[in-house]
């Protein structure tokens, strides 16, 4: 113990973790030194670490390794707060692609002497590391198989997912860690998969499904031989999931910390990330690293007025431009008659008159003439937008494009010219040109992107992936008011709360569910079907409304109907609905029955949302093939509660409507809305 | 690049940012000790080059840490002591070098030196000026050492048996002055107001309870006033004294200040001289600290995602709320004794307090009126 104390802190960065996810300004430059609230994301990594006390950082960059030296060059230059006492080197190059190159490179090159603190350099946090280095090394010295400690953050679900979410499960006395799971981007998952073995295997297990991963970690001196010996570990997940699951026979654990509340921790990985991390470091949740505070240069650069406004002295600009949320460097020059709110202006920017930004991060040397509009969408450098732009929703601008007078952009990438883009094995994309130094950049991959996060193990492979993009940061009231912490409660509660007890009617539930995917894959004789869930239905002992109202919720309980390809729900139900339509109208027959049937419908809207969105679509179908009748669906519309069912109303409301006017004009038009 | 920062500098800065080096106290000291540094270092053959490589220096400081201007008063008083050791020293050479009787009177001695004042030529070599600043800067170093000291040991002028006495948060120099006032006096009862969000107060209750034969009570800030009408006396500290009387306190100040004036209750406030700043308030300056937003809300909570949240460091307090400060007042009125070929310098003890509208003499007295604006 006594020689680790005598040891330096070391700490590793990895820079360009994912570059596919900043296009196109990825393309242009390092996106490490991408300027967050103008600040480049590597200073606040490197500021984190030198807070934590550390003492020696090796910066790992591949493409753009003489930015990064100039740019750890100038920073010492300039006395940037991480250069004292510690020493920066920047090491790496085109040979190494990924983390798991460079932590290979590392061993190879015998560079870490101890324990060491391995950061993105994309991670912008105020935590204090020396705690969990400690709490390591007395793992370390319990365990010698500890290989990690990843360290966590806890958040709620009330902001938009990031990518950086996670489900894991945890020993708590030990804070080792069992299971380790990503949580998808973009939709909320009904339910988790957890294997069995965690709850078998360990007396006393701990999840946490509201965790955002920072991209911190401990590693010990044996993390980087397990990726000398593992050479497919390619990112950190690979590793995580590769020791839990070959934990005997690599004799190596991981171990979780969790950063106190008062810690802000957030990774930037993908530009919605960099819209909410901004917000946070100008409403001085990052404190320190807050612009007013002179983070990396050695002067303050801002004066802070009220409502979260830092101006620049050096700033042209009248407080009546300035809002709210607004950081302004210096040289920069806003005329009249413009609004700015929660925006970013960067050094040497000339804003023209009756502009309105809203959400804008404009990085250096930005030229916006007169009446432009911009909303939610980030400006790269030197770039220049002509009068009468309209801007909006994630669009993205690389550095030097001029774009021609009265262009409406919405969720667009623009690159300056054809060339920049980084294509593989010399693959020619033609752009779509929109004027002489703008071209619009296709965001859109069907292959596997180059990022580290290993997220395309989790989406299937035929889904299209897009870049998250800046939008609307919306709190979802609902979700957050209705939301319970469960770590605290001892596991025999979230047993009960993950599966609930199966009482008669799940059980039937789950048989029709069966009998009804076996008879639609083997494409089986629909009286087979209806004997079948007969026999259940006496051997399970339920009514005849409890039947038919499980019936049609084992329709669309169908895997098929779940996870439609593509998302196409609708042309998941109709080919459902072609196989299983006797079944269902076997069942389906009375008033009443088709009643139980919405009722069951009501029921599967609030479990599945791809149904809820097309919910009209759906009735409107069962009602084309005679599934139901006109009359059951006015006497369910009106039951649905006014005020909970709020949403549901209002998406039939149309489709009521229609029926009314229909009924009045004896149908003959059903066929026009038939266009499934 | 004359405006290039100091090694030194510059870690004292990164120090006082990462929170190193926290306290007025502890600040002045250590940018003393660079001041020191730079007297010694052979960079300066005169009092002109060094008074610019001080104010060089200090403007940095002022620049990197605009909040702590105990930086720039010490780089005054480096400023005014080099003017009055040059001058000093200039009166003694043209005085042997003019009049070899060596009789010069002291009504001599003050015209001359105030009549030349406006066009004294600093950028002249002067023998001797680095090892007379050295002297004299002993003397600025030891009285920042008993400031402290010097303030508790008036504590039992103003605080007497079974008061009951308020404070706010934790200063040290509070607490060296309520320590020495419970050894005196008898049967006192000490409310501390915690001082949210660091709860400072709860420091110094902690500390103040060892102590024997007294009563420590601590409140939250949002009973102030509650707890005033029973107060005998407020005393707190402060960041700093600005030049009209005002204090730059921790926040929470302000609402002591105004019950302590609703309910007619004393307002002693106690500054040491170093803290004695010739500003104003001006909204342009960034007089206010603003500090984590967690501190007041938590990050998770859902009202967080919309509210902007502010968590001042300092209150300021308007002169016309103060009654008296207590400072380590040696006044140096100077009186320079002249007798036969030596200058004896003899402090004057100018002991007690003042009142805010004193300030501005104070004021003059310790920094040169040029070097207000480094």
């Amino acid at each position: 113990m006594s020689q680790f104390q005598k040891e330096i802190v070391q700490a590793v960065l990895i820079a360009d973790n994912n570059a596919w996810n900043f296009k196109p300004l990825s393309d242009e430059a390092s996106t490490a030194l991408l300027p967050l609230v103008n600040v480049s994301m590597l200073d606040y990594a490197l500021i984190a670490l030198n807070r934590s006390g550390v003492e020696e950082v090796f910066v790992y960059a591949s493409l753009y390794l003489q930015d990064i030296r100039q740019h750890i060059k100038e920073g010492i230059a300039t006395f940037a707060s991480w250069s004292f006492k510690m020493t920066v080197h920047v090491i790496g190059g085109e040979g190494c692609r990924c983390f798991g190159d460079a932590m290979r490179d590392l061993d190879a090159k015998a560079l870490i002497r101890g324990n060491f603190i391995l950061l993105g350099a994309d991670t912008v946090t105020n935590a204090d590391l020396r705690p969990v280095l400690e709490q390591h090394k007395r793992t370390a010295k319990f365990d010698k198989g500890a290989a990690a400690t990843l360290v966590f953050k806890e958040s709620t679900s009330s902001t938009a997912r990031t990518g950086n979410e996670l489900l894991i499960a945890m020993d708590r006395q030990s804070t080792r860690l069992h299971y380790h799971q990503r949580l998808r981007m973009n939709h909320k998952e009904a339910r988790y998969q957890i294997p069995l073995d965690v709850f078998l295997g360990n007396s006393s297990v701990t999840l946490h499904h509201n965790l955002l991963d920072p991209q911190i970690a401990i590693g010990s001196p044996s993390m980087l031989s397990l990726f000398s010996d593992n050479f497919d570990f390619q990112t950190r997940d690979d590793f995580v999931r590769g020791l839990l699951i070959n934990e005997e026979l690599l004799d190596s654990r991981i171990y979780v910390s969790l950063l106190p509340p008062a810690q802000y921790a957030h990774k930037v990985n993908n530009w919605l990330s960099y819209q909410l991390v901004s917000r946070d470091i100008i409403s001085r949740w990052a404190y320190p690293l807050v612009p007013d505070m002179g983070v990396y240069k050695l002067q303050q650069q801002y004066v802070f007025y009220k409502d979260n406004i830092y101006k620049s002295h050096d700033a042209n600009v009248s407080k009546v431009a300035l809002q709210e949320n607004v950081v302004i460097q210096a040289g920069s020059q806003v005329d009249a008659g413009t609004t700015i709110s929660s925006s970013v202006v960067g050094a040497n920017c000339r804003i023209g008159k009756n502009c309105q930004l809203n959400n804008v991060f404009l990085m250096a040397n930005v030229t916006i003439h007169d009446n432009c509009q911009l909303r939610h969408c980030v400006i790269g450098p030197d770039a220049v937008i002509n009068e009468k732009c309209v801007i909006t929703a994630g669009c993205v601008l690389g550095a030097k494009c001029v774009l021609p007078a009265n262009t409406k952009l919405s969720n667009t990438l623009v690159t300056s010219s054809q060339d920049t883009q980084r294509t593989e094995e010399n693959e020619k994309i033609e752009l779509d040109s929109i004027g002489p130094k703008a071209y619009i950049v296709s965001d859109v991959t069907t292959g596997d992107p180059d990022d580290s996060d290993g997220e395309e193990d989790l989406l299937p492979k035929a889904t299209t992936l897009c870049i998250p993009k800046m939008s609307e940061i919306q709190a979802q009231a609902n979700d957050a008011s209705d939301y319970s912490y469960s770590s605290d409660d001892d596991d025999e509660d979230e047993s009960r709360v993950a599966t609930p007890l199966p009482d008669d009617t799940n059980i039937f539930l789950s048989e029709v569910i069966d009998s009804l995917t076996r008879g639609f894959r083997e494409k089986s004789n629909p009286d087979f079907l209806i004997l079948e869930i007969n026999s259940s239905r006496y051997a399970y002992n339920m009514s005849l409304k409890e039947v038919n109202f499980n019936v049609v919720k084992a329709v669309f309980g169908m895997e098929s109907i779940l996870e439609p390809a593509n998302n196409n729900v609708l042309v998941a139900i109709n080919a459902a609905f072609k196989q299983l339509g006797p079944v269902v109208s076997n069942y389906i027959k009375s008033e009443d029955a088709m009643f139980d049937c919405l009722k069951a419908l009501e029921d599967i809207c609030e479990e599945n949302e791809l149904v809820r969105e097309k919910i009209s679509q759906v009735v409107h179908y069962l009602y084309d093939k005679d599934f139901i009748s006109e009359d059951a669906i006015h006497a369910w519309y009106k039951q649905l509660d006014p005020k909970e069912q709020a949403p549901l109303r209002q998406s039939l409301a149309k489709l009521v409507d229609w029926l009314n006017q229909s009924s009045e004009e004896d149908d003959d038009d059903d066929d026009d809305d038939d266009d499934e | 690049m004359r405006e290039q920062p100091l090694k030194e500098v510059t870690q004292l800065i990164h120090a006082i940012k990462i929170g190193l080096v926290e306290g007025s106290y502890s600040i002045t000291n250590k940018t003393l000790d660079i001041f020191k540094y730079i007297i010694m270092s052979k960079s300066w053959q005169s009092a002109d080059a060094l008074m610019q490589i001080v104010r060089a220096q200090s403007r940095i400081m002022q620049a990197a840490l605009p909040q702590e201007t105990v930086t720039s008063n010490i780089a005054r008083r480096i400023l005014k002591l080099t003017r009055e050791e040059f001058d000093l020293l200039q009166a003694k050479v043209q005085h042997f070098a003019d009049d070899s009787q060596a009789s010069l009177s002291l009504h001599k001695l003050v015209t001359q030196t105030s009549e030349n004042s406006v066009s004294v030529d600093y950028s002249l070599p002067q023998q001797g000026l680095r090892e007379a600043l050295l002297d004299h800067l002993q003397e600025v170093e030891t009285e920042l050492e008993t400031s402290s000291e010097n303030i508790s040991v008036q504590a039992e002028e103003h605080i007497h048996s079974s008061e009951i006495i308020l404070t706010l948060g934790h200063s040290r120099s509070v607490e060296n002055f309520l320590k020495r006032a419970i050894k005196k006096r008898q049967f006192l009862t000490i409310i501390v107001a915690e001082c949210a969000p660091a709860c400072r107060g709860h420091n110094l209750a902690a500390t103040l309870a060892n102590e024997k034969n007294v009563e420590i009570i601590v409140i939250p800030d949002a009973a102030i006033f509650a707890m005033m009408s029973r107060v005998n006396k407020v005393i707190i500290g402060t960041h700093s004294v600005l030049a009209n009387g005002g204090l730059r306190a921790a926040c929470g100040a302000y609402t002591v200040a105004l019950a302590a004036k609703h309910y007619s209750v004393p307002v002693i406030v106690l500054a040491p001289m170093y803290k004695l700043s010739p500003l104003h308030l001006c909204e342009q300056d960034a007089f206010n600290m603003v500090g984590c937003a967690e501190d007041v809300i938590a990050y998770d909570s859902l009202p967080a995602r919309d509210a902007k949240v502010y968590s001042p460091k300092f209150d300021y307090v308007p002169p016309e709320l103060v009654t008296l400060f207590i400072s380590n007042t040696y006044v140096y009125i100077f009186i320079l004794l002249l007798t036969s070929k030596q200058i004896l310098t003899f402090l004057m003890f100018n002991s007690g307090g003042h009142a805010p509208s004193y300030v501005y003499r104070l004021l003059t007295e310790l920094y040169h009126p040029e070097d207000l604006e480094l």
